[in-house]
């Protein structure tokens, strides 16, 4: 049998499309064609993967050789499938994505500007390969790269190469990879330790989660490499409890790795010993800042220290440490294969190579995606994304995790890398992105992010927690209309001693969400201050809903969709709110079609 | 080698914590959270001081930074006192009534906070000393539990816990006082724990509870403790040394 008569059902069993069923669907799957003994002169095998990025549709199937993927898969689509794709190769016309861009259905991934526009690096397997199988791994060429250092380079030559390659920190700061292992390579002092970063934390991220959950060899790959280049014989992977799903994986793969002989002791034949072990985290946010999570490994509270002697001097138990993020060691397998100065081919000037980014928020396609460094924002958010969902307006864009900055429309076409962000007041951080539309109130997020930093702070130094918690104060208080003329002075002064005067980076990006609101959405914090009001109509006490009576049709949407019957009126004529009743949720502006639903201040 | 903090020349020894060195050269650099016989905290942040290296300027905190090389130190920037007074401010509105904040918030010129309210009876500001002291014993009685503004120190389930001894040390290195420590009628109240105090052979005064004794012996060894008070055990010494030279 050859190649091309093999078929392969990949079924995405990544964290969104479980959720809706996927597991079912694969099953069902397997059923079928164990039941079917069709005459066909394919083989079939179907795949449960990782995450195949595009969330928003799942569950999402995909058939190879034919390159057919389908979207919204349900149980009851799946004999449709295999009588008509699987046996008869005819195509499910219904379950087909719909490519907005062109608005026409579409049979293969590449035709869609969701997937037309990525370049995976570190997801390269994600999605391509059952996770629990180090067979697939390897046949996409898993521990070549670490076979190609053990026989060709020297510890020093691997650092060397990831130098030349430019790849930064996938985790938030963006440090060089390289210099931060030859600075631990340099240490005199043992053992040395490797870890890898798996405390993934950011409200809506889910980069790391589906690379170990997808990908698990690439992170252990990584792992390994890095530890023969710094001289570490033992590594950790501190991966948060609530990811059961990448911890199962990622403990199948290191005991296949080492029954392969990839871990363990004289590793391919070598005299390299190095073996890994997972540490749970017990889901802390702060437990992702490199040394809350070295102090929690440790076994003791998570709580971060100065860093003015770095881990790559004392890190784990006091000895020389590195600590990458997942996203970072999945990379390293990659330049090695392909070379530092492909790698470096790729991005900008000073940000090199791919980002993941999990896109969420209000954008149609919602998912994992992956892009060359320096794509824009605007091509992110309108092409990948394929643009605001509902139609409506785009307003901001969060980067970075909770203590990332809001990017208002203006800025949307700067590149997407680390200095760039960084420059408007944002971040890299390990990812997050999320979009917002005209219905969202600036004053309303910058709360919600200080309320989650309140809960996940250490509380270890005074200008982080009680500089979080009282810029909390002034926020809740502007949000519910008691707002006072020089709030806004006292939120921007403390949120610079947060920013300079904090212990950890947790602290130091804490303000980010208020102080870049504050720069570029100030006339929606003086609206709330000043006149009581709340522009997007999503602070309640703010906000009075009503009718416009030159715009209602009179069809009664708006009354069928209000939960608290706050709405009455006759048929064709113009309906009223009863302010009284009215629970501001803003069920009857979504329900009507003619934007007859309007808000306005309390004043 | 030599630094330079607010312009004036200091002698300074490789890994020296800068807050160190300003002290001996009669710099004032306010600090909550730091204690000469333990290590740095680094959380009351009282300590910042803006420092000058290769030309790039930085915000640090003075008890954990080290020196390592030539290095202009600033204590009391504009920017320095900009924050520092409001991280008094915060510390302020957290503990309004604890005398040692209020002095601090009139040395700095600040008037009591009216913005945000906090708990008149809280004098904690968490700056987590006691927690170390206790560490350093090997008694490791407290902690820090929960986090963010959930932080507060206490034993295992603010339980009275086996493990402490009452020996006090968390309430002597407690810079704002919180920490209520009762000695009455021969009972010592700490931790919602009950300790027997034990009275000094000597002078008869109670000076440390059994628990504290007991730990001490075993630590160190029956014949290395003594049963009396710190008074006493200095009067002891004076005397032996007094008679060592008569002879």
């Amino acid at each position: 049998m050859s190649e091309r008569d093999n078929r392969t059902v990949l079924v995405c069993c990544g964290p969104g499309c479980l959720s809706n069923h996927s597991l079912d669907v694969y099953e069902e799957l397997k059923a079928r064609i164990s039941k079917t003994d069709i005459k066909v002169d394919v083989k079939t095998t179907i795949k449960a993967t990782g995450c195949q990025g595009l969330c928003e549709k799942g569950p999402m199937l995909r058939i190879e050789p034919d390159d057919i993927f389908y979207t919204c898969v349900k149980v009851s689509d799946v004999p449709e499938i295999v009588e008509k794709t699987l046996l008869n190769r005819q195509v499910v016309e219904r379950l087909l994505y719909h490519e907005p861009s062109r608005n026409k259905k579409v049979l293969s991934p590449k035709e869609t500007r969701f997937y037309g526009k990525q370049m995976k690096l570190a997801l390269r397997n994600v999605g391509e390969i059952d996770p629990f199988s180090i067979e697939d791994y390897i046949f996409r060429g898993g521990y070549k790269a670490l076979e190609k250092v053990l026989s060709e380079f020297s510890p020093d030559e691997v650092i060397s190469e990831i130098e030349k390659s430019g790849l930064r920190g996938r985790g938030g700061a963006g440090f060089p990879t390289g210099r931060k292992w030859r600075q631990c390579a340099r240490m005199k002092d043992s053992p040395r330790y490797v870890i890898c970063n798996g405390d993934e934390g950011d409200p809506g991220a889910f980069m790391d989660r589906c690379i170990m959950e997808g990908d698990p060899h690439s992170v252990i790959e990584g792992m390994a490499i890095g530890a023969y280049a710094v001289g570490s014989h033992e590594g950790f992977m501190y991966i948060r409890d609530e990811y059961f799903l990448a911890i199962r994986n990622m403990l199948h793969a290191i005991e296949q790795a080492r029954e392969r002989g990839f871990l363990g002791k004289n590793i391919l034949g070598s005299d390299f010993d190095f073996d890994v072990q997972i540490v749970r985290g017990g889901g802390a946010f702060v437990c992702g800042e490199s040394t809350a999570l070295m102090a929690s490994i440790e076994g003791k509270v998570g709580e971060p220290r100065a860093k003015y002697i770095r881990s790559v001097e004392k890190g784990l138990w006091g000895k020389p440490t590195v600590l990458n993020n997942v996203e970072t060691w999945a990379n390293i397998p990659v330049i090695i294969n392909r070379g530092a100065e492909w790698f470096g081919s790729i991005g900008t000037e000073k940000s090199k190579g791919t980002k993941v980014f999990s896109l969420v928020g209000k954008v149609k396609n919602t998912g994992l995606i992956e892009v060359p460094m320096g794509m824009t924002l605007r091509d992110i958010i309108f092409d990948i994304g394929g643009g605001i969902a509902e139609g409506r307006k785009f307003k901001a864009v969060q980067t970075g995790g909770p203590s990332g900055g809001c990017i208002p429309e203006s800025l949307i076409d700067i590149p997407v890398d680390f200095d760039s962000l960084d420059r408007v007041g944002s971040m890299m951080g390990s990812g997050g992105m999320i979009v917002m539309d005209d219905r969202t109130c600036m004053v309303d997020v910058a709360r919600y992010y200080l309320k989650f930093l309140s809960e996940e702070s250490c509380g270890k130094c005074v200008p982080c927690r009680e500089g979080i918690r009282r810029m909390l104060e002034i926020l809740n208080d502007i949000c519910e209309g008691r707002g006072r003329p020089d709030d806004l002075e006292t939120l921007a002064e403390l949120g610079e001693t947060v920013k300079e005067a904090s212990l950890c980076g947790l602290g130091k990006s804490a303000p980010n969400p208020v102080l870049t609101t504050l720069r570029y959405f100030k006339g929606e914090y003086l609206a709330h201050v000043n006149d009581k009001t709340c522009p997007a109509g999503v602070c309640k006490n703010l906000t009075v809903y009503y009718i416009d009576e030159a715009l209602c049709k009179g069809c009664g949407l708006c009354r069928k969709s209000c939960p608290s019957g706050a709405i009455e009126g006759q048929p064709r004529q113009p309906f009223a709110i009863d302010e009284s009743k009215c629970i501001k949720c803003g069920s009857c502006m979504d329900a009507c079609r003619f934007g007859a639903v309007k808000t306005r201040g309390r004043a | 080698m030599e630094i330079i903090i607010d312009g004036k020349k200091c002698e300074a020894q490789y890994g020296e914590y800068v807050l160190n060195v300003a002290r001996r050269n009669g710099i004032q650099i306010p600090a909550l959270c730091h204690y000469d016989a333990l290590p740095g905290q680094a959380t009351c942040r009282l300590c910042i001081v803006e420092v000058e290296e290769g030309g790039r300027k930085k915000v640090v905190t003075s008890c954990v930074f080290p020196v390592t090389g030539e290095m202009q130190v600033f204590t009391n920037s504009e920017k320095i006192q900009r924050m520092r007074k409001n991280i008094i401010r915060l510390l302020s509105a957290r503990a309004p009534n604890n005398e040692f904040i209020k002095k601090l918030r009139q040395e700095y010129g600040l008037l009591p906070e009216t913005r945000f309210s906090g708990d008149d009876k809280e004098n904690c500001i968490l700056c987590g000393l006691c927690v170390r002291a206790c560490d350093e014993t090997g008694i490791s009685a407290i902690s820090t539990v929960n986090r963010g503004i959930e932080k507060k120190v206490s034993t295992p389930f603010d339980e009275a816990s086996e493990a402490c001894i009452g020996c006090g040390a968390c309430a002597f290195v407690c810079p704002t006082g919180a920490i209520k420590m009762l000695d009455e009628n021969g009972i010592r109240h700490l931790w919602n724990k009950d300790f027997e105090l034990v009275r000094c052979e000597k002078c008869g005064e109670y000076f440390a509870t059994r628990e504290h004794i007991e730990y001490m012996k075993k630590k160190y060894g029956e014949d290395k403790c003594c049963s009396f008070c710190e008074k006493c055990r200095k009067r002891i010494a004076g005397e032996k040394m007094a008679a060592s030279y008569r002879k």
